[in-house]
């Protein structure tokens, strides 16, 4: 696993046009779910958060967990949308601070698309815990993307 | 008249972003719900270790975002004297070189300075030349100076976020993954000198606190450890290794526990004299 590349973090069409381009060789498996985590980050975005350019992406079986690392800082509040290009699988994503007790404020999960939001208590390191569901597919490919404001 | 029907692929097309469209909708318009709720704690010795192998490294806007909250510093004085840098005859040298001016970019936003920030920009330009992505940062640099003359600082803390993640990305299609490591490891070593700098300045825990950034200093550690022989070879980079390995346990603190002024110090110290070495023209 590792960041992915996009581009343009508030013009959503262009990223996604980019984000095409860019990953169809080598991780075209993640491709469709980048693209599905902009357009749920879009509305936000909108609202005045900033959703960073990079992507973060893999794939995993059923029941499987990922845990993602954070540097987040006290002050900011982050969001953290999670998508897969799996329309039938269901996903959850979840923060968890260094000490792995549950530190989100809201979080919600629908079929393929998942959500997390914290307004950190300390800045440091936290954990973003993907996790796969339910899925039709022996692997199902997953991207996350954030976004922050003071 | 002419009429022109949809392909089959646009109807799939417009079907397959409706059908998005009412998932993200769906989701928003009903609100939250989940399966089952999330474990309140987690283990997190139970991952193996394979499973947390990625680092989100955040964007110097985050802790800009965070500073802006914490009164009104003397940016100006961090910024020095004006200076503009030359390419040097070591790749490594430069692309450290580039993730210092890419920081002093977001200084002299902080500092509200049009003319240093568009002097920066050009000086990003020429930088970026020197390890084979211009072409990457030019619309960015042209933005820079675009967005300084009309004093959107935050358009401009943007560009200069984003033109750190254009050239990573350049050289990440170059094939000089490692490069760009050390773009970031010179933005991060240039932001921290300013940030201690200003948290000396005017302790206070809460300022202290910012600097609390283990999962960082690891994961440049790492990055630094995983290098080809002929970069672990040269003397920059061995010199920056040997010293970022000082401030590792300097930054981390038990939960709860503050950064003293002492180790503030000793990390405005250590990244002082990396700059230095990185930059040894800037006196």
């Amino acid at each position: 696993m590792k960041p992915l590349p996009a581009k343009t973090p508030l013009r959503i069409p262009s990223l996604l046009a980019c984000a095409a381009i860019l990953l169809a060789p080598a991780l075209a498996y993640v491709d469709d779910a980048m693209s599905f985590a902009y357009e749920a980050a879009n509305p936000y975005a909108e609202k005045g958060w900033i959703i960073r350019e990079d992507a973060w992406g893999g794939d995993l079986g059923q029941g499987e967990k990922k845990a993602v690392t954070a540097q987040l800082f006290r002050g900011n509040s982050y969001t953290f949308f999670l998508a897969t290009d799996v329309e039938t699988a269901s996903l959850r994503v979840n923060i968890y601070d260094a000490e792995g007790n549950l530190a989100e404020s809201k979080s919600w999960q629908r079929g393929p698309f998942a959500y997390a939001e914290i307004k950190p208590r300390a800045t440091g390191t936290y954990y973003l815990v993907v996790e796969v569901i339910s899925s039709p597919e022996e692997r199902t490919g997953w991207a996350l993307v954030y976004g922050f404001h003071r | 008249m002419l009429y022109l029907s949809p392909s089959p692929s646009e109807i799939c097309l417009t079907l397959r972003t409706t059908f998005r469209l009412l998932l993200i909708f769906g989701a928003c318009a009903h609100g939250l719900f989940a399966s089952e709720p999330p474990a309140k704690k987690i283990d997190l010795s139970q991952f193996p270790a394979q499973t947390v192998e990625s680092v989100v490294v955040p964007v110097p806007s985050e802790v800009f975002a965070v500073l802006d909250q914490m009164g009104n510093p003397n940016w100006r004085a961090e910024l020095g004297p004006k200076k503009s840098f030359g390419a040097t005859t070591d790749r490594a040298q430069d692309a450290l070189l580039l993730g210092t001016v890419i920081a002093d970019g977001f200084i002299a936003v902080e500092a509200e300075d049009s003319e240093r920030v568009k002097e920066i920009g050009r000086n990003v330009l020429t930088l970026a030349e020197a390890i084979n992505v211009r072409k990457s940062v030019v619309a960015r640099s042209n933005s820079i100076v675009e967005k300084a003359d009309a004093r959107e600082w935050d358009a401009v803390r943007r560009e200069f976020d984003g033109a750190l993640q254009d050239v990573n990305q350049a050289m990440a299609e170059l094939n000089d993954d490692q490069l760009a490591q050390l773009v970031s490891l010179g933005g991060w070593l240039r932001g921290t000198e300013a940030l201690t700098s200003i948290v000396e300045d005017k302790y206070t825990s809460e300022r202290a606190e910012l600097l609390h950034q283990p999962l960082l200093v690891d994961y440049f550690l790492k990055q630094l450890d995983v290098m080809s022989p002929r970069l672990r070879r040269n003397e920059l980079v061995g010199k920056i290794r040997g010293s970022l390995g000082r401030i590792d346990p300097l930054v981390s603190k038990a939960s709860g526990e503050d950064i003293k002024p002492a180790a503030v110090t000793e990390i405005h110290g250590i990244t002082s004299a990396m700059v230095k070495l990185i930059r040894p023209t800037a006196d």
